[in-house]
């Protein structure tokens, strides 16, 4: 895509990351401070320490650095800074020994989706007519936390942090189509750990 | 254009997360409306997403602590690598120098090996090469061999009968 042709915010990531290559501190400041927002809310995701999700972020940064010469022109900058987030924060949890069941050791993650079948055929009520809000975001992290990192992954991306899918299969170097099974069993496995942990919000076939 | 039940379960998902064009919504919707099953299915995906809405609502208990741009910005221009990552994913190439160090390790420590069992070897085998033992023993030796006094009488002859009588 031509400079000319870009939205103004990707025009002005792209002016800074050019800046900030040519040794300009306060062009990557300038990109930090316009991102740090959503770093720091992405890397709450995955850690409910205020220490930890401020060391994630901050070597996201230093990652970005690092790698600001790699990044393509044409692509968005927010896509590539999540992309390297996301990895940030599963390295993360690797190194502490909290990543959860990886794909080699879950069948259920390398075998091909077929639709309207994964999970069980048990629907799930939404949740607001018999819990606050608090206590729903509560159940949901903890659900979260119950799943394999790349379906976990995957719902925070679309779920939370509302990433198209096209954008999704960029910060995961990911097909569309591998988003759409991912996503679909990713809903199946969160609907399953939901059950297990909360039966009493099962909502019949 | 009518889709099926079947079509309808494949275009759902990305219908509620907004992902469907007009051409795809619009058969969707009219399915949708005729069939109860699907709808009731589309009921539940929207239903499963309504437990998000929560947590991505929340506002961040974790505030960006202030100056934290301008200290970042700071350490990355001075090359500061960071603290919890390996700096890249092992590059193939570093992976192939890992390979070779291994193998030459490996080389080196067979040979070692095989040096070391040698040297065990020769040490146990008698100082010349070949199967035969050092010399031949004088009972074996052919007459040229046989040293000149072979055969001579011993050194402590019976003594006479006369004697002990």
């Amino acid at each position: 895509m031509p400079v000319a042709m870009m939205q103004p915010a990707a025009r002005e990531d792209v002016q800074l990351v050019e800046e900030a290559l040519s040794g300009n501190a306060l062009s990557f400041q300038l990109l930090v401070e316009r991102y740090q927002e959503r770093i720091f809310a992405l890397a709450r995701r995955y850690t409910k320490s205020a220490v930890e999700v401020e060391d994630i972020a901050q070597d996201t940064f230093l990652k970005a650095y690092r790698r600001l010469e790699t990044f393509q022109r044409q692509s968005s900058f927010s896509t590539w800074l999540y992309r390297i987030a996301v990895n940030t924060a599963l390295d993360f949890l690797k190194r502490m020994g909290r990543s959860p069941v990886r794909a080699v050791e879950d069948p259920e993650l390398t075998a091909e989706p077929s639709r309207g079948q994964a999970g069980s055929g048990v629907h799930v009520d939404a949740p607001e007519a018999r819990l606050q809000r608090e206590e729903i975001a509560r159940v949901t992290h903890a659900v979260l936390e119950e799943l394999p990192e790349i379906f976990r992954t995957v719902l925070v991306l679309r779920e939370l942090e509302q990433l198209s899918y096209q954008e999704m299969a960029e910060v995961l170097g990911i097909s569309i189509g591998t988003v759409e099974s991912r996503l679909f069993r990713a809903r199946a496995r969160f609907k399953d750990a939901l059950l297990r942990l909360h039966p009493e919000f099962a909502g019949g076939d | 254009m009518k889709i099926t039940c079947d079509d309808a379960r494949v275009l759902v998902p990305g219908y509620l997360d907004g992902e469907l064009s007009e051409a795809q919504a619009s058969p969707l919707r009219a399915h949708l409306l005729d069939c109860q099953a699907c709808r009731e299915s589309a009921k539940a995906g929207r239903a499963l997403q309504r437990w998000f809405e929560p947590l991505r609502e929340q506002p961040s208990e974790v505030a960006v602590p202030a100056g934290f741009a301008a200290r970042v910005a700071r350490r990355a221009l001075a090359g500061d690598p960071g603290l919890l990552v390996p700096e890249e994913p092992a590059s193939p190439f570093a992976r192939r120098s890992q390979l070779s160090f291994l193998l030459v390790a490996c080389s080196v420590a067979a040979a070692a090996l095989f040096l070391l069992a040698l040297a065990i070897q020769r040490q146990s085998l008698p100082a010349t090469n070949g199967l035969e033992a050092q010399g031949r023993p004088p009972w074996l030796q052919t007459s040229e061999e046989r040293p000149a006094d072979f055969g001579a009488p011993v050194a402590e002859p019976r003594p006479a009968r006369s004697e002990r009588r």
